[in-house]
C-alpha cells in the first residue's frame, strides 16, 4: 500500500491534469462519483468528500471523514484548537498533501473543478493561492517586485504582462509603489501582505490563508484584516481563513467551520457559534468578552440565546435594560478601598527593578529608549504594552543584562547590570523568549531542563530534584524523556518556561508567552504564570493581547517611541482612550464597555466579566480581581 | 576583496554586466601576456585610476594588500631563486646576482626577481579590478549574468534564495544567542573543545530552524508554481546601449594594440 502510494505521488508530480487515473486500490477507498462532482462544480469553489489524512509516522489521523463544500465568492473561516487539523486541511486544498507531504490520504478533494490528487501543486496555484503562517519564509525575492513576479515567471507570462500584474497585485494589498524596496527591510505586516500579493498575482479564484496574522503584532494584524476587507469587496474571490481571533471572525465570515480532532464538528453563521459559550469551551475557542456577561443573563433565564450581545453597543443596551430590573448595584466604595489597599502593599515591599534615566542607542543618534525611570517592587505583576518598536523588549533585555545602558543605570535585585554579565544574572532573573524553538536543543525534555542548571554550576542531586519539581509544576512530567520537537508548539513553549523556572528566578520576564497558542494553551500558560506570581515571583510580561493584560496584570506600563506613556493599574490605564489611541493600542473590550457605562459605574472601570455580573448578584459578593 | 556593493550612478554602474565581465576578462588577458614589470605597472596604474574614479580610498586598497605582503615576499623570493637563466630572452635578465649554496647552486637571477615583481603586480591589479567590479555591480546583475550564461535555473535560484536569507538567518542567530545567554550560556569558552561545546546550544537550534524554514520555503515555492517549467520569464530586458558598445570598442582596441606590441614588436617580455 505504502509503495503504491509513493508511485502515485510521483505520478502526480510528474504528470499534469488527469493523465493518470488512479485505480480503486491506489486511491485507498471507493472512487467517488465523478459526475456528482462535475454537477456541483459551477457553484462550489471547494468540494471535500469524505477526506481523511494521516501524517507519515503518526498513529492518529489528522483529518477524519471531512466533507465540506464552500460556495464561490464566500468567506469561510476555519476555527478550532491547535492540532484540530486546520493547517492540514489547508495543505490538502492545493495538493501539498499528498504531493509534498506523504502519508495516507483518502477521499476526494476537488478545488475549482480540479481533482487535487491528480493535478500538480504548481498547476493548482493558478486556481488556489495559499498563504502560510510565517511571512518570513514565503518571500523568495530580494526586492518586492522580484518576489511578486516569482509566480507568473514560472508560468512564463510575458515580461510586460508580469509588470502590469505585479503592480495590480501590489495595489490590492496596499503595497503600491513598494516595487524597488528590499524585502528584508519590510515590517512583519508588510511581509505578510507581500506574501498575499505573491499568490494573488497568479490570479487565483480562491485564496486560503492559514493563520496569516499569528506571527504579527496588532498593527500588522490590522493591516492584514484591512487587506482582507478590500479583497472581500471583490466578490469573485472565495476566501478560506484559518483564524484564532474571535472578534475579527465575527465581523468577516459568512460561515464558520469548526474542526476538532480532525473532524468537522460545527458549521454555521458565526453569531450562532459565538453566542453558545458551552460550545466554544468544548472546542477551545476564545469567547468574545461581552458575550460572557450575556451568557450569565442567559443562564439566569433573563434573556434568550439570540439576545446575547456580541459587541459593545448591544451589551450597553442590554445592561441598561436589565439593571433596573435585576441589578443590585450600590456604587463602588469597596472598590476604592481595594485599590488603596493594594497601593499600601506595594510601598512596603522591596525593590526588584530600579531604572534610572535609562537611555539606550542601538547605533549613535538612534535612541531606542529615551530616559526611562521606573521602579518595580518585589512581587508585582507588570505588563509592558505598546507597538512593535516602542521599546518593550529593548527595556526588558536590560533587566538581565543582554543589553547594557548607553546612559543611566539598571539595578535588578540589588545588582547593577553594568557590573554583571547575563550568565550571572540568569541565576536570579529569568527571561523567556517568544519563540521556544530558538533555545531548545536537547534530545529530551529532561536534558533541556538540566541545561540551565549545569550552566549555573549545580551538581547531581540538586539538579535532579529541581528538574523533578519543575516537571511536576508545569505538567510536563509525562513528557520527561520525549524529544521536545515531537511535541506541539504549546508544549514547547511550556518547556521554554520550565527551562527557566528550574533556576528559581526571583524575577521572571516573559516575552509574548501566548503568541500562536490557542485558547486552551493561553489558559494553561497564564494559569502557570498566575501560580508563580502567587508564590511571590515578580512577573514582567510583554504582550499584545490586551484582554490578557487586563485580566492578569496588576500594573500596566505603556511604551511609545522609547518613552513611558502611561503607568498604572489596568483599570486606570485602559480608560485613557486618547493616549492609548496615540500609542495605537485598542483597550480590551470590557474596558470599552465600562467607558460606555460610566454614568452607571461612577467612573469605576471593570476589566472582568465577573465584575459586571456582580452588579446583578443578589447576595453581597465583592467583585474581586 | 570586498563584496559590498555601493549603489551609485557612475558610468561603471550603468554599464551592462556583460560588458563589465568582458572588460574584466580583457584585463586578465592583458596582464597575462606581458612579463615586464614596467608594463604591469602600467596596468596597475590603469586599475588604480579606475579605483580612484570610483572613489575607493587608497587606505582601503592598502588594507587589502597589507595581509598579502608575506605572500608577495615569498613569491618574489621563490621566483628569484627558481627561475633558471635560460628562461629569459634578454641577456641582462640572465645575469646571476649571487648563489645561496656553495658550488654555484641556487642562483638568484635578475629576471627571476623581475618575474616575481610581475606576479605581485598582477595580483594587485586583479584585486583592485575585482573590487571595482563588485562595488559597482549589484547582486541582481550578477545573477542576471549567470542566467545569460545559461547557468541552470536551479543554481541561480539557489544563489538568490541564499542571498535573500542571509539577513534572516543572521537575525535568527542573534535571537538564539540571546535566548541561550538568558539560560546562562557563555559563548567565549577557552580551547577548541570548550568553544565547540559552548556553540552546540547555538548550532543545534540554528540547524533546526533552518530546516523548518527550508520546509516552509519549499511549500511557498511550490505554491507559486516553481518547477512547473524548466525556465522562467526573464525580468530584465537586455539593455545594450551606446555606451556599452563604446566600452566594448575600447576594450577591443586596447587588447589589439597590446597584442601588436607583444607579438609583433616583441616587447614586454623578459
Amino acid at each position: 500500500m505504502e509503495h503504491s502510494e509513493l508511485v502515485q505521488l510521483k505520478l502526480n508530480i510528474e504528470t499534469s491534469v488527469g493523465e493518470s487515473t488512479p485505480t480503486e486500490a491506489e486511491y485507498g477507498g471507493p472512487l467517488p462519483l465523478e459526475e456528482v462532482g462535475v454537477l456541483r462544480l459551477d457553484k462550489n469553489a471547494i468540494d471535500l468528500n469524505n477526506v481523511s489524512y494521516r501524517y507519515p509516522n503518526s498513529v492518529e489521523p489528522s483529518l477524519r471523514n471531512v466533507s465540506l463544500t464552500v460556495k464561490k465568492g464566500k468567506f469561510m473561516v476555519l476555527m478550532g484548537s491547535t492540532g484540530a487539523g486546520k493547517t492540514t486541511l489547508s495543505l490538502c486544498l492545493n495538493g501539498l498533501i499528498p504531493q509534498l507531504l506523504e502519508g495516507k490520504l483518502t477521499g476526494q478533494v476537488c478545488v475549482a473543478g480540479k481533482n487535487v490528487g491528480r493535478t500538480s501543486i504548481q498547476s493548482m496555484s493558478k486556481v488556489i493561492g495559499l498563504v502560510l503562517q510565517d511571512p518570513e519564509t514565503q518571500i523568495i525575492g530580494r526586492t518586492v517586485e522580484e518576489d511578486t513576479a516569482f509566480g507568473p515567471r514560472n508560468f512564463l507570462v510575458p515580461f510586460n504582462e508580469i509588470k502590469q500584474r505585479v503592480n495590480e497585485a501590489l495595489e490590492k494589498v496596499r503595497l503600491k509603489g513598494y516595487n524597488r524596496r528590499l524585502t528584508e527591510a519590510l515590517s512583519g505586516g508588510e511581509k505578510q501582505r507581500l506574501a498575499i500579493a505573491g499568490v494573488l498575482v497568479m490570479e487565483p479564484g480562491i485564496l486560503v490563508l492559514d493563520e496569516p496574522t499569528s506571527e504579527l503584532d496588532p498593527l500588522g494584524r490590522l493591516e492584514i484584516y484591512e487587506t482582507l476587507d478590500d479583497l472581500r469587496r471583490n466578490k469573485d474571490l472565495t476566501i478560506v481563513l484559518v483564524e484564532h481571533s474571535s472578534q475579527e471572525v465575527i465581523r468577516k465570515a459568512d460561515e464558520v467551520v469548526v474542526l476538532n480532532q480532525g473532524e468537522v464538528v460545527w458549521r454555521g453563521v458565526p453569531s450562532e457559534l459565538f453566542r453558545n459559550i458551552l460550545l466554544l469551551r468544548k472546542f477551545g475557542i476564545k469567547p468574545i468578552p461581552v458575550s460572557l456577561i450575556g451568557w450569565y443573563f442567559y443562564e439566569k433565564r433573563w434573556i434568550s440565546l439570540a439576545q446575547i450581545p456580541l459587541d459593545i453597543p448591544s451589551a450597553v443596551e442590554l445592561i441598561r435594560t436589565l439593571l433596573p430590573k435585576y441589578g443590585h448595584w450600590q456604587g463602588n466604595e469597596q472598590g476604592d478601598e481595594h485599590v488603596l489597599k493594594q497601593v499600601m502593599n506595594w510601598s512596603e515591599k522591596a525593590i526588584a527593578v530600579q531604572v534610572n534615566d535609562l537611555i539606550y542607542q542601538y547605533s549613535p543618534g538612534q535612541s531606542a529608549l529615551r530616559g526611562i525611570n521606573m521602579t518595580i517592587e518585589v512581587g508585582q505583576f507588570v505588563a509592558f504594552i505598546g507597538q512593535n518598536g516602542a521599546g518593550k523588549t529593548t527595556l526588558a533585555k536590560h533587566f538581565n543584562g543582554l543589553l547594557k545602558p548607553t546612559c543611566g543605570e539598571v539595578i535588578v535585585e540589588g545588582m547593577n547590570t553594568l557590573q554583571y554579565d547575563t550568565s550571572y544574572l540568569s541565576k536570579t532573573i529569568g527571561y523567556v523568549f517568544q519563540n521556544p524553538d530558538h533555545q531548545i536543543f536537547s534530545t529530551t525534555v529532561e536534558k533541556e531542563l538540566e541545561f540551565g542548571l549545569k550552566n549555573a554550576g549545580f551538581k547531581g542531586k540538586e539538579i535532579k530534584e529541581r528538574v523533578d519539581q519543575v516537571l511536576n509544576y508545569t505538567g510536563l512530567e509525562r513528557y520527561r524523556s520525549v524529544h521536545p520537537f515531537s511535541l506541539g508548539k504549546g508544549e514547547r513553549q511550556m518547556i521554554a518556561v520550565a527551562s527557566i523556572l528550574v533556576l528559581k528566578p526571583k524575577l521572571l520576564i516573559i516575552d509574548e508567552p501566548t503568541t500562536g497558542s490557542d485558547w486552551t494553551g493561553v489558559q494553561t500558560m497564564m494559569g502557570l504564570i498566575r501560580k508563580l506570581h502567587a508564590a511571590g515571583t515578580t512577573i514582567i510580561m510583554i504582550s499584545h493581547d490586551m484582554d490578557l493584560v487586563a485580566q492578569y496584570a496588576k500594573r500596566v506600563i505603556v511604551l511609545k517611541d522609547g518613552e513611558i506613556l502611561l503607568d498604572g493599574a489596568p483599570q486606570d490605564v485602559f480608560t485613557n482612550e486618547q493616549i492609548l489611541l496615540d500609542a495605537a493600542i485598542l483597550p480590551p473590550q470590557l474596558c470599552g464597555l465600562s467607558i460606555q457605562l460610566t454614568d452607571i459605574l461612577e467612573h469605576e472601570t471593570f476589566i472582568e466579566a465577573s465584575e459586571f455580573t456582580a452588579m446583578f448578584e443578589s447576595e453581597e459578593k465583592p467583585g474581586c480581581l | 576583496m570586498s563584496i559590498e556593493y555601493i549603489p551609485g550612478d557612475t558610468l561603471l554602474h550603468r554599464l551592462d554586466i556583460r560588458v563589465k565581465m568582458y572588460g574584466f576578462l580583457g584585463l586578465i588577458i592583458l596582464s597575462f601576456i606581458f612579463q615586464d614589470p614596467l608594463y604591469q605597472l602600467f596596468i596597475v596604474t590603469l586599475t588604480g585610476l579606475l579605483a580612484f574614479w570610483m572613489k575607493i580610498s587608497l587606505q582601503k586598497i592598502g588594507r587589502m594588500v597589507a595581509p598579502l605582503i608575506p605572500i608577495i615576499i615569498t613569491i618574489i623570493l621563490i621566483t628569484g631563486f627558481t627561475f633558471a637563466p635560460e628562461r629569459f630572452g634578454q641577456a641582462s635578465n640572465q645575469a646571476i646576482l649571487f648563489y645561496v649554496l656553495p658550488g654555484n647552486r641556487l642562483g638568484a637571477t635578475v629576471g627571476g626577481f623581475l618575474m616575481g615583481t610581475t606576479f605581485t603586480f598582477r595580483l594587485v591589479s586583479m584585486m583592485i579590478a575585482s573590487s571595482v567590479l563588485t562595488l559597482t555591480t549589484s547582486i541582481d546583475d550578477f545573477i542576471q549574468f549567470f542566467q545569460m550564461m545559461k547557468v541552470p535555473v536551479e543554481i541561480t535560484m539557489m544563489l538568490t534564495t541564499a542571498i535573500r536569507f542571509i539577513p534572516t538567518l543572521d537575525k535568527k542567530r542573534q535571537l538564539i544567542i540571546e535566548a541561550q545567554k538568558a539560560r546562562g550560556v557563555r559563548f567565549n569558552n577557552k580551547g577548541i573543545i570548550g568553544s565547540i561545546r559552548s556553540h552546540l546550544p547555538l548550532m543545534i537550534p540554528m540547524f533546526i530552524n533552518s530546516i523548518l524554514m527550508a520546509n516552509s520555503l519549499s511549500m511557498a515555492m511550490l505554491n507559486r508554481g516553481y518547477g512547473l517549467t524548466r525556465t522562467s520569464t526573464s525580468m530584465r530586458q537586455i539593455r545594450f546601449s551606446f555606451k556599452d558598445s563604446c566600452a566594448i570598442a575600447f576594450f577591443i582596441l586596447l587588447l589589439t594594440s597590446a597584442f601588436f606590441v607583444r607579438f609583433k614588436l616583441h616587447l614586454g617580455v623578459l
